[in-house]
């Protein structure tokens, strides 16, 4: 690693074209350019990725979200640099601009973790804090520094030769200590001397003059100038970024840009900034010198010359831009107006900090009122959950009293804001609000105020999706949802489309796991192709899948997503997001016989829902932390939660199973009968019909110990068929239900696969593998191939069988031969094999058929 | 350092013209040998932040002085 610091001026960025230009053929380049006062981490990653990517070869360009996560990036980064192909370097300019402590201590980690094959160049005004003391120790750190970058007088005069100006060994001489050898003094210096009629004069009269060496050479350099190009450069000083049309409109001419080239080819401190020389920028130095002037000569037209560009920038959709120049000119309400339009937006894209930053310019005397919404969305993105209440309080004072052309919007973004609140804090009062506001038609006068509405209306779809499906269980949440995920995809907006599609999932709930594991692959796959696929939005998707494979017995499976979900989920991530994670966990050891790390799972499922008020999954923690409790054998502890349960919940099914399951600990299957009669009966609510399930299989294990075993067969066969459709296997895993399936007859139940699946699992072993490892058979099999097949699993000789579906015996040969051929099976194990792997004996949607879903 | 505002002296090296010198409205300046000495009541942010600047613009810091309150 390389490091280069020194002052303004010392010639450090001249020095990393120089060697950018010569390593070109050799090595890709990622140039990496701080903007300035850059106070946005996720912006300065984001450019930081594009330049890597770029250098890989690749135009697409990252997209910011909401919620950035600086490790997630620089793993990102890490992975981008390892897959290229030969040797990088990541050039980073200017480092001393950003101002953000978060980004400057992520980039240590990737200085620090950077593979070999890169090597990393910095450039900054003054040292930084990057605790490099690692990479100094191994001697992989260069430093180069102001002492090394002075010219000495040799170089002095070989600048001055190359620039065509001869002057006597005793002037270069005076020359060289006067500026002491730094650069930009040597470089103003020859650009005077160049024009000037009597260079030994300009430098004797240089010398003589005690003002600083920037300044006196940028007014000589400045008066030397045409007034065309003294106006362009004083005009346009005021931007970070210059092209024709912006000098045009500032200079009140036309064709400005070709003085810019002519500037830049002289090499006098211009320089462009993309390959086909369209924008340009003045070096920083020459710049702030220039404004300074500018403001000290035209004091009046300043402001108007900010208001030029601003309108300019706003016209180009370059709202910051804009708003910063607005706040330049002094035009407090206007800027303030335009932040509130747009923040929202701009926090979409990632530009919260920025927002931020901007809000910071604001003086306290122009605090105007709807700057109290974007003060609570930047909050609200930062976590800073009890000010954006206190704004949002602010925001809706306004609200009563604002102008009516912008209530609609106000209305919506407020109520939006509260629901998004509410999700962390539990009030869900504010839902109804929502609902209503969204109600109101979308109108504004321009296109650009539907497209503000429009991401606006995304974003509290998804909100009041989420609340709905969560806390309110209503079906709602659903709809509302895929109506969020369709605006988002029209509006272009993927982070809103990919949160609504990855809460789906868990809202379709337990309908269907083919739809749910449909829905979550779906919104995977969308996170994956915009490179947000271990990103914090993704992980209901995750979590919602991996329950849908610990449902069907495929616990490594699940664990698997799970382990994936854990990743994704962050320490900020929202008490549901966590609700859900320690749930899932928590049935995950529960199938697997863990019991007590089981209960440790839903206990800390209760401690984190207990922040959120209602909750659809309240009853099921409390009534599967008691079960827990039962199968440990803690039963006194099991009693006293139950006793101490909200009358709410003790008339939900879940909350009867547990209590069956302590009536047969304490010898009763009576009692617990009684206690699951309304599960069975419907009366009871439930979460699924898991819990149904559950239920039957209480009963049966009651039936038995009461000694009558056809009940228990009768009960068992309900459970079964309740599971048939999803194979949902769980359940019985958890009850211990091996005994149970064991008593019954084979040849009575219609359920032989499901039923050789279960023991399966509750024997340790696993369903199915779930990725066909071959390619899917030449030939389909017949349905009355398949219904043979679905047989082969069972213990039922082929007599038997034949018996079961009324053919001959010679017919069931004649299939399982075919069955064989078709599979490419020796015997009968392989075939079943084959068949799982195919998802053949799965009665719902095969895998294939899930995944290829067209969009 | 005390964070309410104090006198600070702070010398750079070099005559400061009109246009720098506009950049720091809230200091007086006088010229010292070829030094000049900018003097002013500044609060801690106000000081790094005219630190900034002057490093900014390139100026060579020679000496920063507090005079008490």
């Amino acid at each position: 690693m390389t490091i280069i610091s020194a002052p303004a001026g010392s010639g450090k960025s001249s020095l990393l074209r120089a060697w950018a230009e010569r390593a070109a053929g050799t090595r890709r380049l990622a140039v990496v350019p701080v903007r300035r006062d850059q106070r946005d981490g996720q912006q300065f990653w984001l450019a930081l990725l594009s330049a890597v990517q770029h250098a890989a070869g690749r135009t697409e360009l990252p997209a910011g979200t909401p919620d950035f996560h600086g490790r997630t990036m620089v793993e990102r980064v890490l992975a981008e640099l390892t897959d290229v192909d030969g040797d990088v370097v990541l050039v980073i300019d200017d480092l001393h601009e950003l101002n953000c402590p978060e980004a400057l201590a992520e980039l240590t980690t990737l200085l620090t973790e950077l593979p070999p094959h890169v090597h990393a160049v910095l450039a900054t005004r003054h040292d930084l804090r990057l605790h490099l003391h690692r990479l100094r120790l191994a001697g992989e750190l260069t430093e180069i520094r102001a002492a090394d970058l002075r010219f000495t007088e040799r170089e002095a005069r070989e600048l001055l030769d190359a620039a065509g100006i001869t002057l006597s060994d005793a002037t270069v001489a005076l020359l060289h200590q006067r500026t002491e050898g730094w650069a930009a003094g040597l470089r103003l210096a020859a650009l005077s001397i160049a024009a000037s009629p009597d260079p030994e004069r300009f430098v004797a009269e240089f010398s003589g003059s005690h003002r600083t060496v920037a300044e006196y050479l940028v007014a000589e350099m400045l008066e030397r100038q045409s007034d065309e190009v003294q106006q362009l450069l004083l005009r346009t000083s005021i931007l970070d970024q210059v092209n024709g049309e912006l000098a045009d409109l500032l200079t009140g001419r036309t064709g400005v840009e070709r003085i810019l080239l002519e500037l830049e080819d002289a090499n006098a401190f211009v320089v462009s900034l993309d390959a086909e020389r369209t924008w340009f920028r003045y070096h920083h130095l020459l710049a702030d010198l220039l404004r300074l002037e500018l403001r000290r000569r035209w004091p009046e037209e300043t402001p108007q010359l900010h208001r030029h560009a601003a309108g300019w920038f706003l016209g180009h959709g370059q709202v910051i831009e804009a708003v910063r120049h607005t706040q330049a000119a002094g035009d407090w309400a206007d800027a303030a107006q335009l932040l509130a339009d747009h923040a929202f937006s701009l926090t979409l894209d990632g530009k919260a900090q920025t927002v931020e930053a901007l809000l910071r310019n604001f003086p306290r005397s122009a605090d105007h009122p709807e700057l109290a919404l974007v003060h609570a969305w930047v909050d609200v993105v930062q976590g800073r959950l009890d000010e954006t209440a206190a704004h949002l309080t602010l925001a809706d004072d306004y609200a009563r009293t604002a102008p009516p052309e912008r209530l609609p919007r106000l209305r919506v973004a407020i109520a939006s804001l509260k629901v998004s609140l509410a999700r962390r804090q539990g009030n869900l009062t504010c839902v109804r609000d929502l609902t209503e506001a969204l109600a109101a038609p979308l109108t504004g006068p321009t296109e650009d105020d539907i497209a503000l509405g429009n991401d606006l209306r995304a974003a509290a779809l998804m909100n009041l999706g989420i609340v709905e499906a969560w806390s309110l269980g209503v079906p709602d949440g659903e709809r509302h949802l895929k109506e969020g995920a369709l605006l988002a995809r029209a509006i272009g907006r993927p982070y809103l489309e990919v949160s609504c599609l990855a809460q789906i999932g868990f809202a379709a709930k337990f309908r269907s796991f083919a739809t749910v594991r449909s829905y979550c692959e779906e919104a995977i796959a969308l996170a994956e192709r915009h490179g947000w696929g271990a990103e914090p939005m993704i992980s209901p998707a995750l979590i919602a899948l991996a329950s849908t494979m610990i449902w069907t017995g495929e616990f490594d499976e699940g664990e698997r997503w799970l382990q994936r979900a854990e990743v994704a989920v962050q320490l900020d991530s929202g008490p549901d997001i966590g609700t859900l994670l320690h749930v899932v966990a928590g049935m995950l050891h529960a199938g697997r016989g863990h019991h007590p790390e089981a209960l440790a799972e839903f206990g800390a499922a209760r401690e984190l829902q207990s922040r959120l008020g209602t909750h659809t999954l309240t009853a099921l923690v409390a009534g599967w932390a008691i079960g827990t409790q039962v199968r440990l054998g803690m039963l006194d502890a099991a009693r006293a939660a139950l006793a101490a349960l909200p009358e709410g919940q003790t008339a939900t099914g879940e909350v009867r199973n547990a209590h069956a399951l302590i009536a047969l600990a304490d010898g009763e299957p009576r009692a617990a009968l009684e206690s699951v009669a309304s599960v069975l009966d419907h009366t009871a609510t439930v979460v699924g019909d898991m819990t149904v399930i559950e239920a039957h299989l209480l009963s049966a294990v009651a039936h038995g110990a009461l000694g009558d075993q056809r009940a228990a067969n009768r009960s068992v066969e309900f459970a079964l068929a309740l599971a048939e459709p999803d194979r949902l296997v769980l359940p019985f895993a958890i009850v211990g239900a091996a005994a149970l399936l064991d008593a019954l007859p084979r040849h009575e139940t219609a359920h032989a696969a499901l039923l050789t699946d279960i023991i399966d699992v509750t024997r340790g072993g696993s369903p199915a593998t779930h990725e066909p490892s071959d390619p899917a058979p030449a030939e389909e099999l017949s349905p009355s191939e398949l219904r043979v097949l679905r047989f082969l699993p069972t213990n039922l000789s082929r007599p038997e069988i034949a018996s079961e579906l009324s053919v001959s015996v010679n017919t069931v040969n004649t299939h399982v031969r075919n069955i064989y051929a078709k599979l490419q099976a020796r015997d009968r194990s392989s075939a079943i094999r084959r068949a799982r792997e195919l998802r053949l004996l799965s009665a719902g949607l095969p895998r294939s058929a899930a995944v290829t879903r067209s969009r | 350092m005390d964070a309410a505002p104090c006198q600070y002296t702070i010398r750079v090296n070099g005559h400061l013209g009109a246009t720098i010198l506009s950049a720091f409205p809230a200091m007086e300046s006088r010229r010292q040998g070829t030094h000049t000495v900018l003097t002013g009541r500044l609060d801690r942010s106000a000081l790094y932040g005219m630190l900034a600047d002057l490093e900014a613009l390139g100026l060579e810091l020679v000496e920063v002085r507090r005079r008490g309150e």
